[in-house]
C-alpha cells in the first residue's frame, strides 16, 4: 500500500465562479422542464398578443371616444401578462427541482460556498429570462403591429414602444429572480409557485379593495404591479408608478427577498 | 485522511452525533457501521459541510471541506442514490459536476465506463434502477479523480455482482493509497471490504479498532460437544487445561479446534454424539455491541408512548 495519491493536494487551478456558471448553464438545459416552460413562454406571450391586437385593432381605431378610450400601446405586450406565469415557474423550478429531489446535496457538495451557487443560478436564470423575454415581446410586436397597422393605428418600435420590450425582458427576469428568492426560503416547488403567484396575481389585484389612498399605494407598489408602465408602452391603469421608479421599486423588494434568502441559506443544513 | 475531533450534532434536544474523535487512515478501507439512526450519514454530510456541526470539527486532508478550491478533486462522495435530478440523463448529471469544478470532460466518459452506465448514459436518471442509481452515484464520487472517497451506503440496492463490484472498487482505491470511507449497517459486508471498523451507535464510538482486533475481540468461536458420558468427557478436557463451559447437556471448549478436541476424546476412549465448531458471527458481535443503541430507540418510543 502506498501513500502517493493521498499525498497529493489538487495542484490544479482552482474552480471559479466561470466554472460554476457553466455548471448551472448545463443543469438548466439538461431537465425537459426547462424547454417546455420557455417555449410555453415564447408561444403565449407572442401569440397573445397577436391574438389579442387581431381581436382588438379595428375597435381600437374606431374613433368615438365612448366605445374605445384605450390606447393600442396597451395591448402591444398583452401577452407578457400571461408569459411572467411562465418565467415564475423557471425561476423556481431552479431552485425547489434540486431541493426536491435532493440534488441540492450534491450541488453543495461540488460547490461549498452556497452563495456562489446561487448567484451563478441567478445569472443563468435571469440572462436567460432577460433574453427570450426580448425575443418574445418583439415577437408578439411584429405579429400584433401587423394587425393594428392593417387597421391604421400602428406604433413604431421606438420611444416608449421600444422601451416596453426590453422592459419585458428586464421584468421577467426580476420575477424570476423573486421566484428563486421565495423557492430558497421555502423549498417546495408547489408552495413557491403559489405564493409568487397569489402575489402577482390575486394579492396585487386585491389590494386595490383595501379604502382610501392607503390601498392606491400598495396597489401600486406590489411586485406585480410596480412595473407595469415598463412593459406596455400605455399602462392599462393610469396610476402606475413610472417605468423606472417603478422597476426601482420592484427591485428592490426582490433585493429584499434575496437577502433574506442569503441569510438564511448561509445557516441552514442543505 | 478524515479527521473528526468531538464532532457532535443536535437536533432540538435530540442528539444525532455525540462527541465523535477518529481518523480515517489512506491506504485503506474503513468501515463506518452502526445500526439505522446511528449518526452515519449525520456525520458524513457533516465531513461534506452540507450540516454544520453543533460543536467539533470534522477535516479533511487537514482542513474544512468548504474551504477546498475544488472540492470533488480532493473529496468524491456518494450521498443518497437520490441526491440526483431524475429528469436529467446520467451523462448530463456528470457534465454539470465535472463543469463545476474544472474536470476535463473525458472523466464522464470514463467514469461512465468505469462503473458499466456507459450504455444507458443518455437515459434519465429517474428511469434507473436503485443498483444503477448506486452505481451513477459512485461514477460523480469518482469523477474528480479524489484521494479520499466516501461511499454512504454504497451497496443498497445491489445485486450480489454489483456487490462484489463495489467490494473490489473500495479495496483497489484502498491500495491506489487513497482513504476510503464506507458507510453501512451490515457487518457481514464490512467484513468482506474493510481493513478498519470505526462501529458507533447513539451517535457515539462503540469500537475503533482493526477487523482483525475487532473479530478477536467480539466474535468468539468455541467446540460443541455432547457425550453420554459428559461428565468424564469434562473432566478430560479440564485435565488437559482447557477453557471449558457447560451449558446444559452440552460442553463448550475453547482454544482448540474440533478435530483437536475429537481425537482427545477418542484417545480417553470415551463416546461422541457430537463434535461442532460453532462460530459466533461478526454479525452477532455487531448486534451484541450495538444492542444497547438499538434498545434505546425501543424504549424510547415506550416512554413517549407512556
Amino acid at each position: 500500500m502506498s501513500a502517493q495519491v493521498a499525498d497529493i493536494t489538487p495542484a490544479v487551478r482552482p474552480a471559479g465562479f466561470g466554472d460554476v456558471l457553466r455548471a448551472e448553464w448545463v443543469k438548466l438545459w439538461t431537465v425537459r422542464s426547462t424547454w417546455w416552460t420557455v417555449a410555453a413562454l415564447v408561444v403565449l406571450g407572442a401569440g397573445l398578443t397577436t391574438l389579442i391586437c387581431w381581436g382588438n385593432a379595428d375597435w381600437l381605431a374606431d374613433e368615438d371616444p365612448s366605445r374605445g378610450g384605450e390606447s393600442p400601446g396597451s395591448f402591444i405586450t398583452w401577452g407578457m401578462m400571461i408569459a411572467q406565469v411562465c418565467a415564475i415557474v423557471v425561476g423556481t423550478l431552479a431552485v425547489t427541482s434540486e431541493y426536491g429531489t435532493g440534488m441540492i446535496r450534491t450541488t453543495f457538495a461540488a460547490v461549498p460556498r452556497r452563495g456562489v451557487v446561487v448567484c451563478a443560478k441567478a445569472v443563468v436564470v435571469c440572462g436567460v429570462l432577460l433574453v427570450v423575454g426580448t425575443v418574445t415581446a418583439l415577437l408578439g410586436y411584429v405579429g400584433g403591429n401587423y394587425f393594428l397597422d392593417r387597421a391604421g393605428v400602428g406604433m413604431a418600435l421606438e420611444g416608449d414602444v421600444a422601451r416596453s420590450m426590453y422592459g419585458s425582458g428586464l421584468y421577467l427576469a426580476a420575477l424570476g429572480l423573486l421566484a428563486m428568492a421565495v423557492g430558497l426560503l421555502v423549498r417546495h416547488t408547489a408552495a413557491a409557485i403559489s405564493i409568487v403567484l397569489a402575489t402577482v396575481f390575486v394579492i396585487g389585484t386585491m389590494v386595490i379593495l383595501i379604502p382610501g389612498e392607503l390601498g392606491e399605494w400598495i396597489t401600486k407598489l406590489m411586485p406585480g404591479n410596480a412595473a407595469s408602465s415598463l412593459v406596455a408602452p400605455v399602462s392599462f391603469n393610469p396610476d402606475s408608478l413610472g417605468a423606472w421608479s417603478g422597476f426601482g421599486v420592484l427591485m428592490a423588494e426582490v433585493g429584499v427577498l434575496c437577502a433574506l434568502a442569503w441569510w438564511l441559506l448561509e445557516r441552514r443544513d442543505a | 485522511m478524515i479527521r473528526a475531533q468531538g464532532l457532535t450534532k443536535t437536533y432540538g434536544d435530540r442528539t444525532a452525533v455525540d462527541g465523535l474523535d477518529f481518523r480515517v487512515e489512506p491506504g485503506r478501507v474503513t468501515g463506518f457501521l452502526g445500526p439505522n439512526g446511528a449518526g452515519k450519514s449525520t456525520t458524513m454530510r457533516m465531513a461534506l459541510g452540507l450540516d454544520a456541526p453543533t460543536s467539533g470539527s470534522v477535516t479533511v486532508n487537514g482542513h474544512r471541506y468548504g474551504t477546498s478550491p475544488a472540492p470533488l478533486r480532493e473529496v468524491g462522495a456518494l450521498l443518497e442514490a437520490h441526491a440526483i435530478h431524475p429528469g436529467r440523463s446520467a451523462r448530463d448529471h456528470l457534465r454539470w459536476m465535472a463543469a463545476s469544478n474544472g474536470i476535463a470532460t473525458t472523466r464522464v466518459g470514463e467514469v461512465l465506463e468505469q462503473v458499466g452506465l456507459d450504455s444507458v448514459a443518455g437515459q434519465r436518471a429517474g428511469r434507473f434502477s436503485l443498483g444503477m442509481g448506486q452505481r451513477l452515484g459512485i461514477a460523480s464520487a469518482l469523477l474528480g479523480d479524489p484521494p479520499v472517497v466516501i461511499l454512504d451506503e454504497p451497496v443498497n440496492g445491489l445485486d450480489p455482482e454489483g456487490i462484489r463490484w463495489v467490494r473490489q472498487l473500495a479495496r483497489g482505491l484502498a491500495d491506489e493509497g487513497r482513504t476510503v470511507f464506507v458507510s453501512s449497517h451490515l457487518m457481514s459486508e464490512m467484513a468482506l471490504m474493510a481493513d478498519h471498523l470505526i462501529v458507533i451507535g447513539r451517535g457515539r464510538i462503540l469500537a475503533d479498532c482493526s477487523l482483525q482486533q475487532f473479530m478477536a475481540d467480539h466474535a468468539a468461536s468455541y467446540v460443541r460437544v455432547r457425550s453420554p458420558q459428559s461428565t468424564d468427557v469434562e473432566a478430560l478436557l479440564v485435565g488437559r487445561g482447557l477453557d471449558v463451559d457447560r451449558v446444559g447437556d452440552e460442553i463448550r471448549v475453547q482454544g482448540l479446534d474440533a478435530a483437536a478436541v475429537g481425537e482427545l476424546i477418542g484417545s480417553g476412549g470415551l463416546l461422541l454424539h457430537e463434535l461442532t465448531l460453532v462460530s459466533s458471527s461478526l454479525e452477532d458481535a455487531f448486534m451484541a455491541l450495538t444492542a444497547d443503541s438499538v434498545e434505546y430507540h425501543a424504549t424510547a418510543g415506550e416512554e413517549a408512548r407512556r
